[in-house]
């Protein structure tokens, strides 16, 4: 009688030990597929960012090529859905000798460099995507 | 006596088994809720998934403008470039938005739908850009995932300078 009492309060406990491991890799498992949502989610996010980075680029272009003047004035900052753009030109200098675009040297009047941003809310932190590049005049 | 042990041994064993039946429902209530919870995100990772891979379509059309040298017709829903083949010699591809899809047409005959057959297209619209020095198209895209019970749907923007004719 004893002995029965006994095994049947080990045996419960053994399910509950079993029950509990199996309930933290599920709870564990869920908390994986939660982040993977997060992860594919922003993935996403970064196609879409890509694609108005490319934008903002091809933006300058215009401006280029309507008129060389319309590239340095450049500054400008725009909402599309959750993404927030913005484009700034700024000057470009060139070495005196090389004449490579450099940090050091004279500033070169048909050589501009832009940079193109868009940042967006994701889960709670802000990523930020940035494209560099210099556009020269090349019509005039 | 042996009546008092009796009781207390079967008092002690059916607190026991209320304790461990509320034990149970607990841990069954949580393992039903990330079961619900592990189906929903992974339809969310498909219809994410879905959704990434029709990037592509942007990319195949920003491609195609950026190669081309001319605008031959453009409307919101349809454009026809001017473009030239891997031999030099000039011919058209056109962007048709038919119903859901969008179709490509390459020198005059219908390649196929660029979006995948569970992507559902709700907008595609083209907008011609003239400069001083040449043309450029701004394409918005609007789709959803087949998937997706929500029905939620996703924009794409891009806007791409014509290359072939500086």
């Amino acid at each position: 009688m004893k002995k029965i009492t006994k095994n049947s309060g080990f045996m419960i406990v053994e399910v509950l030990v079993a029950v509990s491991i199996m309930t933290v890799s599920i709870l564990v498992a869920m908390a994986v597929a939660q982040k993977s949502v997060y992860v594919s989610r922003q993935a996403f996010h970064a196609t879409q960012a890509a694609f108005l980075l490319e934008e903002g680029a091809e933006n300058a272009r215009i401006a280029r090529d309507n008129a060389w003047s319309n590239v340095a004035p450049l500054n400008s900052s725009e909402q599309i859905g959750i993404f927030t753009r913005t484009v700034v030109a700024s000057s470009a200098s060139r070495d005196n000798t090389t004449k490579d675009i450099s940090i050091m040297g004279t500033d070169d009047s048909g050589t501009k460099l832009i940079t193109v941003t868009v940042s967006w809310p994701e889960g709670g932190v802000t990523i930020t995507k940035t494209l560099q590049f210099y556009i020269m005049n090349i019509f005039s | 006596m042996i009546l008092n042990i009796k009781k207390n041994k079967n008092g002690y064993a059916v607190l026991e088994l209320i304790f461990y039946i509320a034990i149970f429902v607990i841990l069954s209530i949580l393992v039903i809720d990330a079961m619900i919870t592990m189906t929903k995100s992974f339809r969310e990772t498909v219809i994410q998934a879905e959704l990434v891979q029709s990037g592509t379509i942007m990319e195949k059309i920003s491609r195609e403008i950026r190669a081309s040298y001319g605008i031959n017709s453009i409307s919101a829903s349809d454009l026809i470039l001017n473009t030239k083949n891997d031999a030099g010699a000039n011919k058209t591809v056109e962007f048709k938005f038919v119903g859901t899809d969008i179709q490509f047409w390459d020198a005059g005959s219908n390649i196929g739908n660029l979006n995948t057959p569970k992507i559902v297209v709700t907008a595609l619209s083209f907008t011609q850009i003239t400069t001083v020095k040449g043309k450029a198209v701004k394409i918005s895209l609007t789709i959803k995932s087949a998937n997706d019970a929500l029905g939620r749907t996703q924009n794409f923007y891009d806007t791409i300078v014509l290359r072939g004719s500086y």
